[in-house]
């Protein structure tokens, strides 16, 4: 984080990172290299990150410091009195756990559920696979509000309310990650496979050994989109769960909220927001590795 | 993860054109149909699960949703009377369509084209290898994360002519803070950049995975046969990206024409911001719970959404690109 | 519950409706149409009848020994609502309460509701705001409390009477008032001291606009003399005001006859407007006026009393409160009641409507009441609570509980009518913050009442 807002010091930095196999043309591209790409980073770290920023700085602010013509930047304390309020309201730890369980799952078996049908797809023979694909496509175009009522219905009469499993099934079939990977795939090189087929390795060995291997970024992407998705869907949870304890944190955030006033619990819901955010970068951080996977692939270069 | 790029990726040629579907589909016709069937049952075995779901839990409550479009129903209420098309009769005919119609459509090419065409400047300079990328790609990825209600709250707090920060910074350049909230166009172009700031991440990510699928060899190819920056990056970064590009178009339009969390709490009333979506929503639960009327724009949406994904699939895919 | 009978035909209104809706069902696939159909609602004509509601006899019944509360919290009220509900724990071993966030406002509530309806898990106590209730009413999912009032032996003498009027339709109690509240005057006192002018609220908007421009005047810094408030949620409830004050309203008094566009009620509209396009002395809030009085924008607004502990955590400066000024056909009553009430469910046992009323009375009791109010700055709602410690934590607080000695049951218009609050905000909306014409501007809302009544209430009531 320093580094990068220390614009004074990029040279090292480039020279460090790429002069093994690009020299000369970072060496001929150096001025273009902190233009396009030093400065773009910076200007859109900052549009993004000020607002976050302001944001964090608004969870230790009072509802006096708020409320003025005059903001100032820094609170006047960094005592963290919204965070424990928040946290007397609400019980961050199970909320928590519920909402780590039901990511992890839903998201898991999402993705599971994507690379196989994406796989079966773009590889396998199957009559129809076009209008089956578009089928699969549609359902993004569904808007999330219908499938409430009626899911809510069949959920219940089945026993899911107040259950991991409500929560999470109806959610699993996914349209956009098989959509997501299905591009992926058809861009991969077909005679790789052919190759493979050739020497008799099953759909399986080929998707597990090559397919998956190979489509790392993307499958990354779909894992952290998805588990975004997750961690963040309000409207099911709420609808679905009645038992206190079963709440996920978006739904127990509710808590926080003033319905008569918002300046009251904005520090709070601002608290809040805080720590939701906070574990998803957490894992982002972690999976922008994989979606990053740069190690052994340099940089685009122009 | 060293597996990751370990395969060699060929690439086919300079000129890399046709795609390979049309390639596979003659060559397979001409297999034994033994083995089709074997792959059949490889298929089902594969999509089944996905498709099944998305049948149940998607499908059978848009069917619901079409029949609950043709009743005169009060949300709520056990009771309700069959109309038949009268729903969308009074849809088509009520004077405020034309201008939520105006709204989607400005709402969503704003929306889609900047956070498309800002993701992809932001994943190109992510893509170059600096100091402090990391940190970059987690902090322009991060509003993405956050929920409709806390972005909005956020905003809603900067936006704001007399406590917020913007009006603030304003006023200290002797200016004072444009009406955001009572104007109705300035409200829509609030919620556009607050949509665009939210999820041009989102295509960030996406685009910063696809540019890492380019292979390398390519560029350094094109930058050793002399090509300018800008002309690799039209003639060979571009075209690799349009699958990305492709899946971004269509999804972006997606959750564009669905975004109403923001809507909602940034402009309660939706003057100026009423999308389809959000009229949806206005209909059922913050008036008059006509949940048959509001069923009706949710399927009229439904089918313009349909629509504009079969044109993107027949027209759009076609020049796709695939390798 | 309410899945739908078979296929009758010669039932339903026309032949050809069945027809198309057969053949529609059929083209779904018949599962399809099965799952479609159990979870909608009955399209049946003469169900409506039978299913009307008829008192309920309590004698004999044992109350259940679990119930649940569904909260969406208003005024920050989850700490003190569980606070009430451990006493009651305590106070007797039968009945236990689970208190549920069941949304973070009214629509979502509902939503929630709304689903819970058609064959989930409803509630056994739910709060509804003064816009919400009539609707559960005509979509026949609430009880009548009376015969359960009687058997838990809840006193309506000790309510305040215009409290408990807001959920009184044909003879019958819907809701108990528990979250209540009214528009106050709020001022800055500093400004008022500045400006010269009496340490009180003004008598009349008249006399207002006589203070207004010295209020601008006195060099304090604010963008104007007074800030309405944000339209959506506030135009529909406290622009009633101004209405009364001026003769009209949005209906007549205890009718459905809309009166919006009448001669008093647009002169009360154009003084709105004329607050902030010819005397320039008002200003319409973004988001929220309290916000903008607190932080020295404004020098004075009307808000809730539920936003009276905000006010006073935040502002920087002594606050004063008082009553709503009165207009020149009217001086009191002009104040309207708000705020939420707690019913039950229609649909639940006998045993747990019981035991919800039981809790019912508790959660209400002069004592808890008085609680709840300093926690929240709602309203007392019982006549008998013991107010003085309400009045020592805010001494402005008193002038909310005198106030509602002096307040007017709302227009229909507003709080039957499905959705009008809403237009309300808008119509006002293009009026103060578009210059729209305002003759012109409420007729358009009449017509958009009128529908609303003739398709959405006029049948069901």
């Amino acid at each position: 984080m320093t580094a990068l807002l220390d614009p004074t010091d990029p040279r090292p930095a480039e020279q460090t990172s790429e002069p093994r196999r690009s020299g000369p043309l970072s060496r001929r591209n150096l001025v273009a290299t902190i233009t396009t790409g030093y400065l773009p980073i910076l200007l859109a770290t900052a549009v993004v990150v000020l607002p976050l920023v302001w944001m964090a700085l608004a969870s230790f602010k009072s509802p006096g410091e708020l409320l003025t013509q005059r903001p100032s930047v820094l609170p006047d304390s960094f005592a963290p009195t919204n965070y424990t309020d928040a946290a007397r309201s609400v019980p961050f730890g199970r909320l928590f756990l519920n909402s780590a369980i039901v990511t992890v799952v839903g998201a898991g078996l999402k993705v599971v559920l994507a690379v196989l049908t994406a796989y079966a797809l773009v590889f396998v023979r199957f009559p129809g696979k076009r209008i089956i694909f578009i089928l699969v496509l549609a359902t993004l175009m569904v808007p999330p509000q219908v499938s409430v009522l009626p899911n809510y219905v069949l959920i219940s009469s089945l026993g899911g309310q107040d259950t991991y499993w409500g929560i999470i099934l109806p959610g699993l079939g996914t349209g956009f990650a098989t959509f997501l990977l299905r591009q992926q795939f058809l861009s991969l090189p077909l005679s790789i496979l052919e190759a493979a087929e050739i020497d008799g390795a099953s759909h399986w060995r080929r998707l597990t050994r090559i397919v998956v291997p190979i489509s790392t970024p993307a499958i990354a992407t779909v894992a952290l989109v998805n588990i975004v998705f997750e961690w963040n869907e309000y409207l099911w949870p709420l609808v679905i769960v009645s038992d206190p304890h079963m709440m996920t944190l978006p739904v127990g955030l509710t808590l926080l909220a003033n319905s008569e006033s918002g300046a009251d619990s904005y520090g709070i819901v601002m608290a809040g927001t805080v720590l939701v955010l906070v574990p998803v970068l957490v894992v982002f951080a972690a999976f922008q590795r994989y979606i990053v996977s740069g190690l052994t692939q340099g940089a685009v270069k122009d | 993860m060293a597996s990751v790029a370990a395969p060699p990726m060929e690439v086919p040629g300079a000129a890399p054109g046709s795609p390979p579907a049309p390639r596979a589909r003659t060559r397979r016709r001409r297999r034994p149909s033994r083995r089709n069937r074997r792959d059949y049952l490889v298929f089902l075995a594969f999509a089944a699960p996905n498709l099944l779901l998305i049948a149940f839990f998607t499908y059978r409550p848009l069917f619901s949703n079409i029949y609950y479009s043709t009743l005169n129903w009060t949300l709520g209420s056990p009771y309700a009377t069959p109309i038949g098309l009268g729903n969308y009769q009074e849809f088509f005919s009520s004077p405020g369509t034309g201008r939520i119609l105006t709204t989607t459509l400005v709402f969503t090419v704003a929306t889609v084209g900047g956070s498309m065409v800002l993701g992809l400047l932001v994943a190109l300079a992510l893509n170059r290898r600096v100091r402090g990328g990391g940190f970059a790609r987690a902090a322009v990825f991060s509003p993405f994360v956050l929920s409709g209600v806390g972005v909005g709250l956020v905003w809603l707090f900067i936006f704001d002519p007399v406590v917020g920060v913007l009006g603030a910074i304003l006023r200290a350049f002797g200016s004072s803070s444009p009406q955001w909230f009572n104007d109705p166009t300035l409200s829509l172009v609030m919620v556009i950049i607050v949509y665009v700031w939210k999820n041009l991440g989102y295509a960030a990510v996406i685009y910063l995975a696809g540019l890492q699928s380019i292979n390398k060899d390519l560029l350094e190819a094109a930058a050793i046969d002399g090509a300018s920056s800008r002309r690799t990056f039209f003639s060979i970064v571009l075209p690799l990206l349009s699958p990305t590009t492709f899946f971004l178009l269509v999804t972006t339009m997606l959750n564009s024409l669905q975004a109403f969390d923001l809507l909602r709490i940034m402009t309660p009333l939706g003057r100026g911001t009423t999308t389809l979506i959000f009229d949806a929503y206005l209909q059922a639960f913050g008036g008059s719970n006509r949940a048959g009327y509001s069923a009706t724009v949710s399927t009229v949406l439904f089918a313009l959404l349909v629509l504009l994904t079969v044109f993107q699939l027949t027209v759009l895919e076609r020049r796709v690109h695939y390798r | 519950m309410s899945a739908t009978p078979p296929f009758r035909p010669g039932t339903l209104a026309s032949a050809a409706l069945d027809r198309r809706r057969f053949l529609g069902l059929a083209g779904l696939g018949l599962s399809a149409a099965a799952l479609a159909a159990c979870s909608g609602p009955s399209t049946a004509p003469g169900a409506r009848a039978s299913a009307a509601a008829t008192g309920i006899d309590y004698s004999g019944v044992k109350p259940a020994a679990e119930i649940t509360w569904w909260s969406s919290n208003p005024g920050s009220s989850q700490e003190v609502s569980q606070q009430i509900v451990d006493a009651f724990h305590a106070s007797q071993p039968d009945i236990k309460v689970s208190l549920v966030t069941a949304g973070a406002n009214y629509e979502e509530i509902a939503q929630k509701f709304q689903a819970a309806q058609s064959g989930g898990q409803l509630p056994d106590l739910m709060v509804f705001s003064d816009v919400w209730w009539f609707r559960y009413f005509m979509q026949d999912s609430i009880v009548p409390l009376d015969p359960l009032m009687d058997a838990v032996g809840i006193e309506t003498d000790d309510y305040r009477d215009s409290l408990l009027a807001d959920y009184q339709y044909e003879d019958s109690q819907w809701a108990i008032p528990w979250a209540r509240s009214t528009p106050l005057f709020y001022y800055n006192k500093a400004h008022w001291a500045a400006a010269g002018l009496p340490d009180r609220s003004p008598k009349t908007w008249d006399e207002f606009s006589e203070w207004a421009p010295k209020l601008q005047a006195a060099g304090t810094g604010v963008q104007h003399a007074f800030q309405h408030p944000a339209l959506a949620g506030y135009a529909g409830w406290s622009f009633q005001n101004n209405l009364w004050g001026w003769g009209g309203g949005w209906s007549k008094k205890g009718s459905f006859d809309i009166t919006c566009n009448s001669e008093p009620s647009a002169a009360a509209i154009q003084f709105l407007q004329d607050s902030v396009y010819k005397n320039g002395w008002a200003g319409v809030a973004s988001n929220d006026s309290v916000n903008d009085l607190t932080a020295g924008a404004a020098s004075a607004t009307i808000a809730s009393t539920g936003s009276l502990v905000t006010v006073l955590k935040a502002a920087q400066f002594d606050v004063g409160a008082g009553f709503l000024p009165g207009g020149p056909k009217e001086i009191s009553p002009v104040c309207p009641t708000g705020g939420a009430g707690v019913g039950i469910p229609k649909d639940i046992p006998k045993e747990n409507q019981l035991a919800a009323a039981t809790f019912i009375k508790f959660l209400t009791s002069p004592e808890n009441a008085v609680t709840f109010s300093k926690a929240t700055g709602y309203l007392p709602v019982r006549k008998s609570a013991k107010v003085d410690d309400i009045i020592a934590a805010a001494p402005q607080a008193k002038v909310a509980i005198e106030q509602l000695d002096v307040t007017r049951p709302q227009d229909w218009a507003r709080v039957f009518l499905p959705g009008a609050d809403q237009e309300m905000a808008k119509t006002c909306a293009n009026i103060l913050t578009s210059q729209a014409d305002v003759q012109s501007e409420l007729d358009g809302l009449k017509t958009t009442l009128e529908t609303i009544y003739n398709r959405d209430v006029a049948p069901n009531i």
